[in-house]
């Protein structure tokens, strides 16, 4: 059964390089960065070799990679875009067979590869010894295979919320507190210890009952087998194999249960109000009307601003209260949380999906369009701008420094504006379907098309850092002058660049999208919401 | 509130985006004419040529098998997709030479009817009416009427999320039918909806064709092809195969006979199959 569900999953694999063109731009891309990262991480493991705290560094390594593997699915790139476990509920397979077979499945591909290959630097880092080395082939396979299991049993537990509305909403809000979680380790932890407020010593202790989780089984497995304490290195291995059966069980029995339990929603939520808002401002005030009703209502454009705060919190929270103190950073947080503003709403044919073509049959000349757009940028600066302010204005505060939050502002205002143009530009531009999958409670990318949403990232995030930069220099330029009349002529004006640059996005977008419109509106069709 | 007021009350009045000229064609002229509609995917040959004529004031079929092209070219009529070929008139103006103007008088239903979820159904209607460019009280006012029609009224402030199969597809038609168009594009409009759904969307349609407006479908269901439609167009493997009115196209027939006669029976030789059925279970 595993080979016949790896066979399935390399000839689904294969297929995709040979339909469209997107398709194989994004596999090319996909698996050049799966490449690079097995590149580095063989070469940071394998710098290990030596040091008398490589099986404890090691144990980081692989608990960042256990940690990436839940966070990633939910995050970025949706689970596996290749073989949906819920297509074979159907057949008459055992457990046993079923978590074999889609094991092997998830094993199978450039990433799960690249995973193997990069940490097998520990060959070179950690072991010594051909029994070492023997162990060090054999954890690095245990520890892959812990890190598919636990994401597949973590993702599709949510499986279960997701198969009512209001289950859907509860399971998009989980993903704010991980996000706050991943972003604490990989920006606050790093960064305190660079400044001496995380050292050896503070992990006295913690290091002994470290060894006993699964990443930590596996790295001193390899230290103990290289160490000639077999008996315990094989205790190791078979505890982390164990732990595997158990995820996989737990994984198959959460999906077995997502797919044949009914809809728990019985009762329709009712709305308040009777008309949408904004009647004086013709086709532009419906738009965002609807867009802001859809910000309040949709769990997932919550969570979205709900990100951007924290992203914007976790980028230069840890230089505010860090001992080498930068609060100046805090320009960097607002460029970033403004950026992300804009990331998270590029695409917004393909996050509308198919009720866009509502609004594409409506909407027609490039005036219409202008105002689809802007009302959009309308909505969407009225709630960013002062979340994102007031958490520059937050960070400030706590770094005793509250003027410099107001000295932000003017660069989120111009950030904002810029990226919401960009958003604009490469929702037309770069315009790729959106799936939701059973196993995911956010909108990922079509497979196929990640490398469109890469594009649209780095691109929205890079533009934004460059338009914003005038705005920026001036805040850096004036900082001797008097904060009053230094806020009292760069906010007015970063609010006009800001408003400048979001119509401009607007107007560029709409130039494109009126030629495009069928286009669009086969992304959005292609697009499956549910 | 009576259906009677509900349905006369659309009208053209105050809405300055869709009022090209006259909404409505005179009997006898074509409201929908396509010619040498193509479009191909991948080498694939979905629609290969069409040409198609629907009357004004008619309510015309477009029936065929899976995969005979119906969607395809519904899409190519309604500016939802390009066609590699081909022109397509809806009361005389170019769909893909003038989109704006051709969008502004046609309504569209697509198959597969995904709605704004997170807006309540009044919501929904009036941003449709909006979108066009109505002023927000007559947006509201037409809403609220189609809504009562669609028997919707109890459920108008309900979110669209929780609505079921056959609400959807009576919410999607009062989003097409606000702006009053003069021609309705329907892809499937019955698939999946309960019979006194069906019964009032049935209606429905039957009035609007008799104010002089136009109807096309899309649809497998023979029998209600059958029971209201007055022109039928057979569609397979991309070409339209027959055209005409419901009576030419059945020819003394059911129209179920007679799309079987035309497409031809889909069973194959099922000497192969000596196994099936033989199970000892």
């Amino acid at each position: 059964m595993a080979r016949l569900f790896a066979r399935l999953k390399l000839r689904l694999l294969l297929n995709a390089l040979r339909s469209s063109n997107a398709a194989k731009i994004s596999f090319i891309i996909s698996t050049a960065f799966a490449v690079a990262l097995a590149v580095l991480t063989f070469l940071a493991l394998a710098s290990f070799s030596g040091k008398s705290t490589s099986a404890d560094l090691t144990a980081v390594i692989f608990t960042v990679f256990a940690f990436g593997w839940l966070i990633a699915p939910i995050m970025v790139f949706g689970v596996d875009g290749t073989l949906d476990p819920a297509t074979l509920a159907m057949y008459p397979l055992r457990t046993r067979k079923l978590i074999a077979g889609l094991l092997a499945a998830s094993a199978t591909g450039a990433w799960p590869l690249a995973n193997v290959a990069g940490l097998l630097g520990v060959t070179i880092g950690l072991a010594h010894g051909p029994l070492g080395e023997v162990v060090a082939v054999a954890a690095v396979a245990l520890q892959v295979l812990f890190c598919i299991s636990l994401s597949r049993f973590v993702t599709t537990s949510m499986a279960g919320l997701l198969r009512s509305r209001r289950g859907r909403d509860l399971a998009a809000f989980l993903i704010v507190p991980l996000v706050a979680l991943y972003e604490f380790f990989t920006q606050v932890v790093p960064k305190a210890a660079a400044a001496g407020k995380i050292t050896t010593a503070s992990f006295a202790g913690l290091d002994a009952w470290m060894r006993w989780l699964p990443p930590g089984l596996a790295a001193h497995a390899i230290q103990d087998a290289s160490d000639g304490r077999l008996g315990l290195a094989f205790l190791r291995l078979a505890l982390l194999a164990a732990v595997i059966v158990v995820l996989g069980w737990l994984w198959v029995r959460s999906l077995s249960r997502a797919l044949v339990t009914a809809d728990t929603t019985t009762q329709g939520a009712r709305v308040r109000s009777a008309n949408l808002p904004f009647a004086r401002f013709g086709l532009r005030g419906a738009v965002a009307a609807r867009f802001w009703l859809y910000q309040r209502r949709e769990p997932a454009s919550l969570v979205c601003w709900a990100l951007v705060a924290v992203i914007t919190a976790a980028a230069s929270a840890s230089s505010v209260l860090g001992k080498q103190h930068h609060p100046g950073v805090i320009f960097l947080s607002a460029i970033l949380g403004a950026a992300f503003a804009g990331v998270f709403h590029a695409n917004s044919v393909g996050l509308t999906g198919p009720p866009f073509v509502l609004e594409g049959t409506a909407l027609a000349r490039t005036r219409d369009l202008r105002a689809y757009f802007s009302g959009q940028n309308v909505v969407l600066s009225v709630i960013g701008a002062p979340l994102i302010i007031a958490v520059c204005f937050g960070l400030a505060a706590t770094a005793r420094r509250p003027g410099l939050g107001l000295e932000a502002a003017p660069v989120v205002l111009a950030g904002l504006g810029a990226a919401l143009g960009l958003s604009n530009v490469f929702t037309v531009a770069l315009p790729y379907p959106m799936v939701r999958r059973i196993s995911n409670p956010m909108l990922t990318s079509a497979p196929g098309y990640s490398a469109h949403r890469l594009g649209m990232t780095f691109g929205t995030l890079a533009g934004t850092a460059v338009a914003a930069a005038p705005a920026l220099v001036a805040a850096l330029l004036t900082a001797a002058d008097p904060l009053a009349i230094r806020v009292g002529v760069l906010l007015p004006c970063s609010a006009v660049y800001g408003c400048a640059l979001a119509l401009a996005g607007a107007r560029i977008a709409a130039n494109a999208a009126t030629a495009k419109m069928p286009e669009l509106c086969q992304v959005a069709i292609r697009s499956a919401m549910s | 509130m009576n259906e009677e007021t509900a349905l006369s009350v659309p009208s053209t009045v105050g809405l300055p985006r869709y009022s090209p000229g006259p909404q409505v064609p005179g009997p006898g002229t074509l409201a929908v004419a396509v010619r040498g509609l193509r479009k191909s995917f991948g080498g694939k040959e979905a629609v290969a040529g069409i040409d198609l004529d629907v009357a004004a004031g008619s309510l015309a079929g477009l029936v065929g098998p899976n995969g005979a092209g119906k969607t395809t070219s519904l899409s190519m009529m309604t500016g939802l997709l390009r066609p590699d070929g081909g022109d397509v008139r809806v009361n005389g103006l170019d769909v893909w030479q003038d989109p704006p103007a051709a969008k502004a008088i046609i309504g569209v239903v697509p198959a597969e009817v995904r709605l704004f979820e997170r807006l309540s159904g009044e919501e929904l209607l009036e941003y449709a009416g909006r979108l066009r460019g109505m002023p927000a009280s007559e947006a509201r006012s037409r809403a609220a009427q189609l809504l009562d029609v669609l028997d919707l009224a109890g459920d108008a402030s309900r979110l669209v999320a929780d609505y079921s199969t056959g609400m959807r597809k009576k919410a999607a038609l009062g989003c097409a039918l606000i702006h009053n168009p003069s021609v309705l594009f329907l892809d499937e409009p019955l698939e999946g909806v309960d019979p006194v759904s069906a019964d009032v969307i049935r209606h429905l349609l039957k009035r609007f064709t008799e104010s002089g407006s136009t109807v096309l479908f899309s649809s497998h269901v023979m029998e209600l092809v059958e029971q209201v439609c007055d022109h039928v167009s057979v569609i397979d493997k991309g070409k339209i195969v027959i055209s005409g009115t419901t009576d030419q196209v059945r020819g003394g027939k059911t129209l179920q006979r007679a799309f079987i006669d035309l497409v031809g029976p889909r069973t194959r030789d099922e000497e192969g199959l000596s196994w099936l059925g033989s199970s000892p279970a």
